[in-house]
């Protein structure tokens, strides 16, 4: 089978039953998506099936052929972040990381799709993705964020919604 | 100032965006061998037989180890303390909690090492099992713990950690009301996305290097090295970005098991947990028995407060001991309590042994006094805010194990609290501080709870 990932076409053989995040992880060495479950339930290894949001650890690679397939590695590099990258580093959307790579995509195909900064349709567009470290309520704000087109100033962070922090200070 | 008050991104948040940070899972070795577990399918049992060889002699198996390949079966966490150890790395003729480590198995691939574990020959003999931490307690309960139910080795060698402070027959005589509670908050799974997982790769040199995901590095380090019986030169172990730990991830889970494999195999192995043994038998926030009994005055003063904490270990030890002593140097809360009478134990149970989690050893405390003194005031008539601030730490008090506090924020947060839920507090109580009591806030039965700051 041929397993378009990222741009770059691998041929991949006798993996067609194993699951197409085993493949991209231990057969192409795309480690992006994680292992949170492997039963579907967190979304961690969620990556985009030609466009479309797919849990990996679900997929057989095999129904994977011939398909374009879009992980976090394809979505911006550090020179040249993707609006939902930038959006997750201004407003302090990841903390450890295990869940992020699967909640960006989620959100980048939400965004392609036309979604709003509604919170509520993010929340149902990132459904049953689970991120243990708290992070709801920042993911939500750097999703709606990146869906109206702000522009993101790196070296520093959001106000969040709970903060009452002065901003300033670094003088 | 460039840090303080400023507003600076993560360190990593860039790596974290574009699937660059490495996390465990993410190291790749060639020729890694995968590690599975045979676990007790049993709360409680005698192991009566164990063969591996219809495992071991499997096309694809490269291993395969049982307690009798580690050379220093028993090591406790707090060995390291002088406090005995009471829990095998890999279960002897007993298992004592569901998934506890019996044999682990290292095959050339996760689905061949799933086959061998399956292959392995067990036999058991069910033993009654405890679940609840109070039902352990009792005298006549069955014996869960080769220790016994309590956990015998505080200090002195005695079996609970105890404070007493002050008269509390005096405190209890005095007393306007008795207010008493119990409070139980329940396990709780730290559930990280990243489960338990290490790789471990034989090197040229003849040392091991461990990729893990611990909490603890050198901790992990040095509980590897003891079951091992090696110098600490002959490991090398590799930190990183932690998926989630949360406290779950400071007990040594994985490491020493698989560097067993390796020295067995000789090839590099990775093990990582499944959801489901994450859930079933990675540690857990531990389940608490509180009971609390208060001396109020009918005006809101706390004159003395008796306690009896059941800490659940669940099968064994671990950190437990320390949890609990955490717990009691906190256990009077934010406040000044002069007269004290405190008993903790350690109670063994059927359960996975339990462990840190945010605020080891107080986060329970916490959660008993603060709904204690909310039924305190009402049943007094008198408002939930106030009656904290009155008995609120103030600098100088002293703390259960005799500590005096130097800035105490108690009622600085009170304060906070009252502003941010719309709290109409009297105006002697919005312009309080934490400045050491006097007048009518340092009545008769405080005059001894005030210690000195000086040296601290
Ligand atoms: S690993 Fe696929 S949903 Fe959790
Ligand atoms: S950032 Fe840790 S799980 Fe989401």
């Amino acid at each position: 089978m041929n397993l378009t990932v990222n741009g770059i076409t691998h041929g991949v053989d006798g993996r067609e039953l194993a699951t197409l995040l085993d493949v991209l992880r231990e057969d192409i060495g795309v480690t992006g998506p994680k292992a949170g479950c492997h039963q579907g339930g967190c979304g961690a290894c969620t990556v985009l099936v030609d466009g479309e949001p797919r849990r990996s650890c679900l997929l057989p690679a095999g129904y994977a052929d011939g398909t374009e397939i879009t992980t976090v590695e394809g979505l911006g590099t550090p020179e040249k972040l993707a609006p939902i990258q930038q959006a997750f580093v201004h407003h302090y959307a990841a903390q450890c990381g295990f869940c992020t790579s699967g909640m960006m995509l989620a959100a980048h195909a939400y965004i392609d799709r036309g979604g709003t900064d509604d919170h509520d349709a993010i929340q149902q567009a990132l459904g049953g993705h689970v991120c243990r470290c708290t992070g709801y309520s920042k993911i939500i704000d750097a999703v709606a964020a990146a869906a109206r087109g702000d522009s993101f100033d790196l070296t520093t962070t959001a106000v969040g919604k709970y903060t009452t922090m002065a901003t300033g200070g670094g003088e | 100032m460039k840090v303080v008050g400023a507003r600076i991104p993560r360190y990593d948040g860039v790596a974290h965006v574009t699937g660059r940070t490495t996390y465990v899972d993410d190291v790749s070795v060639p020729g890694t061998l995968w590690a599975k577990a045979l676990r007790s399918p049993h709360h409680h049992a005698g192991i009566t037989t164990l063969d591996t060889s219809k495992a071991e002699a499997m096309p694809g198996v490269r291993g395969v180890i049982t307690w009798k390949d580690v050379p220093l079966l028993e090591y406790g966490h707090l060995s390291a303390l002088g406090i005995p150890a009471d829990e095998p790395l890999l279960a002897k003729d007993e298992v004592r909690y569901r998934g506890q480590p019996i044999a682990l198995v290292a095959a050339e691939s996760e689905e061949l090492a799933a086959e061998a574990v399956d292959a392995i020959e067990v036999g058991f003999e069910e033993r009654p099992a405890l679940f609840d931490v109070r039902e352990a307690f009792d005298s006549d309960a069955p014996k869960v713990h080769q220790w016994g139910n309590w956990y015998p080795h505080f200090e002195g060698e005695m079996d609970r950690r105890q404070i007493r402070k002050g008269d509390i027959e005096r405190a209890f005589d005095e007393a306007d009301t008795i207010v008493q509670g119990v409070y139980r908050p329940a396990a709780i799974e730290h559930a990280p996305i990243e489960t338990q997982v290490c790789q471990v790769v034989p090197e040229a040199n003849g040392r091991l290097t461990i990729y893990s995901c611990t909490q603890a590095l050198y901790f992990s380090l040095g509980v590897v090295a003891a079951h091992l019986q090696v110098p600490l030169n002959r490991l090398k172990i590799v930190g990183g970005t932690t998926g989630g730990g949360f406290g779950g991830k400071v007990d040594t889970a994985t490491e020493t098991m698989a560097c067993l494999l390796v020295l067995k195999a000789n090839r590099p192995v990775k093990w990582r947990w499944t959801r489901e043994e994450e859930f079933l038998c990675s540690s857990t926030r531990a389940p608490w028995h509180m009971e609390l009994a208060t001396a109020m005055t009918k005006d809101g003063w706390i004159l003395g407060q008796k306690m009896l904490t059941l800490h659940d270990a669940g099968a064994y030890a671990r950190f437990s001991p320390y949890g609990l002593t955490k717990h009691s140097f906190h256990h009077t809360g934010a406040y000044s309590i002069p007269n004290l009478h405190f008993d903790g134990y350690v109670v063994f149970t059927n359960r996975t042994p339990t462990t840190a989690m945010r605020g080891f050893g107080v986060t329970s405390v916490s959660f008993a006094v603060e709904t204690h003194l909310s039924r305190v005031a009402k049943e007094l008539g008198l408002d939930p805010i106030e009656i904290r601030m009155r008995n609120a730490n103030r600098i100088g008090d002293t703390s259960p194990n005799g500590v005096a506090y130097t800035d105490p924020s108690t009622i600085d947060t009170l304060q906070a609290i009252a502003d941010a839920i719309g709290h109409e507090l009297p105006a002697d109580y919005r312009t309080m501080t934490n400045e050491p009591r006097a007048g009518e806030l340092l009545p008769e039965h405080l005059v001894a709870q005030v210690g000195s700051t000086e040296g601290h």
